[in-house]
């Protein structure tokens, strides 16, 4: 076996937390389960990582499997890496059918035309999904497999979601290969990056739950309500105000959980108002300022500013538009209007 | 006599004081009299005005019924009313789009007005279990346009908008919720195979988002043998459940029998729903055994 794909493979097992290194292989499917019973999964990991080496090298374990086992560890473990989303176009209507494998013949094909060096690998995945994992080399390298690029597609949907660590040159290539072999006309990037890719889908497959008004009451989800105090000489002073903050924060946010989201970024391209009197700055051009907002959690913590009684509610829309602008980088002009956005050219 | 008797005993005054305390007392009494005739007289008024105002309201009332009547009794007379009013016609007319809104909810389609426009919800089904539920949240002005909605991205929405969103919206609305029952029960079938037939496919059944096409294997036993059977099944019409083309393949060493059984099979998915055919398989085989 090669010694880059023996270090590749043991590298990646060292990645896996001790108690999941078990199931991963399991699913994985490489090694044989009588193969895994040999292995003693409570030592070191130094030491499992270098029986799962010895075991790969008896069934001449190539590339392609340990690429595989790479994909398996970053679909489980994908809130590693930051995902960026893009959104594909086309004209006309025909209902395509999606066909597998001329779209991984179509992919490997405009990709290897353009680059000879080149490790590309596919994985579909319990999701429907289809997990692209891609090593890039140059003409007079080997493919890095330490930096691979991952792509993952919906089939039937405009969207893919990028995780590139790869130089800013192969980028055009990935871009142009992927609408080759789906059939689409181009692509662009949208203003959504987030480490979750799970959120990412559920902002554009719009799977998060919104608030739609029907006549229809859905039973309300359990939430963490304070107990009313059982003493009645304790009295809400400000119940009427409370209540209608609960109202007007489900109406915006719905009764679900938000998608998980880091950071809101907001370019400011804007004049500086001050009084003309101050005259702070001399000349009159746009004051550039960036506003990052940053949490765990962004649109969760965004949720309960008003109940916490840290904002006023409603929420200004710069902030509660996210998920439905299905943006969270926003550049903000002077003139007409709250936001025109940036629109990146498609 | 006892209560002289009584001022006696503590003043000299005390006839006098007595005579003062009973002249408060009298004029005490006096006024809360005064008070109780005042209060009285009010709620004698009161009750006086009551019966006024009822009087009134009644007949306003026979007022308007008698207009009424004499409006009915015009219509029935006339053989065929020149123009109807303005009133009539919207009242007409929401009368109808209040019958439309009561059809729709009966065949899974129900609004509401909102600020803006109107909410849709496009409940799914299939065959009488419940699913899914998405939501369009429509603009009316300056034309109807989509604000929100919770419809999957691989359903075509943009272009079933495009064609009927502006022109005909009932045929917007039937032609999606085609769409997504569809959907739906695709979707459903799909479920229901993995969930209760899992014993008898092989590997992964393979589908797409849409649920519009599903590739997997599966075991059949004849005469005590079993053999695997690879089914590729398309559903070629986006607003139909069931699929427009199915191909069954055996491998190349099974029986001839066998294809008598393939071309059973490819007839039944084509007619029944997929986990109920798959159920007529199972029932077939004990029945056979």
């Amino acid at each position: 076996m090669d010694e880059v794909v023996a270090e590749y493979i043991r590298r990646t097992v060292l990645k896996i937390p001790r108690g999941e290194i078990k199931t991963m292989l399991q699913t994985w499917g490489f090694l044989s389960e009588a193969q895994l019973q040999t292995v003693n999964f409570h030592q070191i990991k130094e030491n499992i990582s270098q029986d799962v080496v010895r075991l790969c090298e008896e069934n001449s374990a190539g590339i392609k499997q340990a690429a595989v086992l790479d994909i398996i560890y970053n679909h489980t473990y994908s809130d590693k890496r930051v995902w960026s989303v893009y959104q594909m176009n086309k004209t006309g209507e025909e209902t395509e059918f999606f066909d597998l494998t001329d779209f991984k013949k179509k992919f490997k094909r405009r990709l290897r035309s353009a680059l000879k060096n080149v490790t590309i690998n596919f994985r579909e995945c319990e999701d429907n999904s289809i997990w692209i994992r891609i090593a890039w080399g140059t003409p007079y390298k080997k493919p890095n497999q330490y930096k691979s690029s991952y792509v993952v597609y919906h089939s039937q949907t405009p969207y893919v979601f990028i995780s590139a660590s790869m130089l800013k040159s192969n980028l055009p290539l990935l871009c142009q290969a992927l609408v080759v072999a789906s059939n689409y006309r181009d692509i662009r990037e949208m203003e959504l990056r987030s480490h979750s890719l799970n959120s990412l889908k559920d902002i554009v497959f719009k799977r998060y739950s919104q608030n739609f008004q029907t006549y229809y009451p859905r039973p309300l989800q359990e939430r963490n309500v304070a107990p009313e105090s059982a003493d009645l000489r304790i009295v809400q002073e400000n119940r009427h105000e409370k209540e209608r903050i609960q109202r007007v924060n489900r109406k915006v946010f719905g009764d679900g959980p938000q998608p998980k989201l880091e950071f809101a970024q907001y370019k400011l391209e804007t004049m500086f108002k001050s009084d003309p009197k101050m005259g702070v700055l001399d000349k009159k051009e746009p004051f550039r300022c960036l506003v990052k907002f940053s949490s765990p959690h962004l649109l969760e913590s965004l949720k309960s500013l008003a109940p916490a009684g840290m904002a006023d509610a409603p929420l200004s829309p710069l902030l509660t538009c996210i998920p439905q602008k299905a943006r969270n980088y926003f550049k903000i002009r002077e003139k007409k209007g709250i936001f025109p956005g940036s629109f990146v050219s498609p | 006599r006892g209560k002289m008797d009584e001022g006696k005993a503590y003043s000299p005054g005390g006839v006098f004081a007595h005579l003062e305390m009973l002249e408060a007392r009298a004029c005490e009494a006096a006024t809360k009299k005064e008070e109780t005739e005042r209060q009285e007289e009010k709620l004698a008024r009161l009750k006086a005005r009551v019966e006024e105002l009822r009087l009134q309201r009644d007949e306003l009332q026979a007022k308007v019924d008698l207009q009424q009547k004499r409006q009915l009794g015009k219509e029935g007379v006339a053989s065929a009313p020149a123009q109807p009013s303005a009133q009539a016609v919207l009242e007409w007319k929401i009368k109808s789009v209040e019958a439309m809104l009561q059809v729709f909810y009966l065949t899974g389609i129900s609004g509401k007005l909102t600020k803006l426009g109107v909410c849709f919800c496009i409940s799914t089904a299939y065959e009488g279990t419940y699913l899914d539920s998405y939501y369009l949240d429509l603009l009316t002005k300056p034309e109807v346009q989509i604000h929100r909605h919770s419809v999957p991205i691989f359903i075509p929405l943009g272009q079933i908008a495009k064609k009927y969103l502006q022109t005909d919206i009932r045929r917007f609305l039937s032609v999606l919720s085609d769409h997504l029952n569809a959907y739906a029960g695709r979707r459903y079938q799909a479920d229901q195979l993995q969930e209760h037939f899992s014993d008898q496919i092989e590997g992964t059944l393979q589908r797409n988002s849409l649920c519009n096409l599903l590739v997997f294997n599966y075991n059949v036993s004849s005469k005590r043998k079993t053999f695997l059977f690879n089914v590729r099944l398309l559903y070629g019409d986006l607003c139909c459940s069931l699929p427009t083309e199915v191909v069954i393949s055996c491998t190349p060493d099974a029986p001839a029998s066998l294809a008598e059984m393939a071309a059973a099979h490819s007839d039944l998915f084509r007619r029944v729903a997929l986990h109920k055919a798959f159920r007529s398989f199972s029932s077939a085989e004990e029945n056979m055994d």
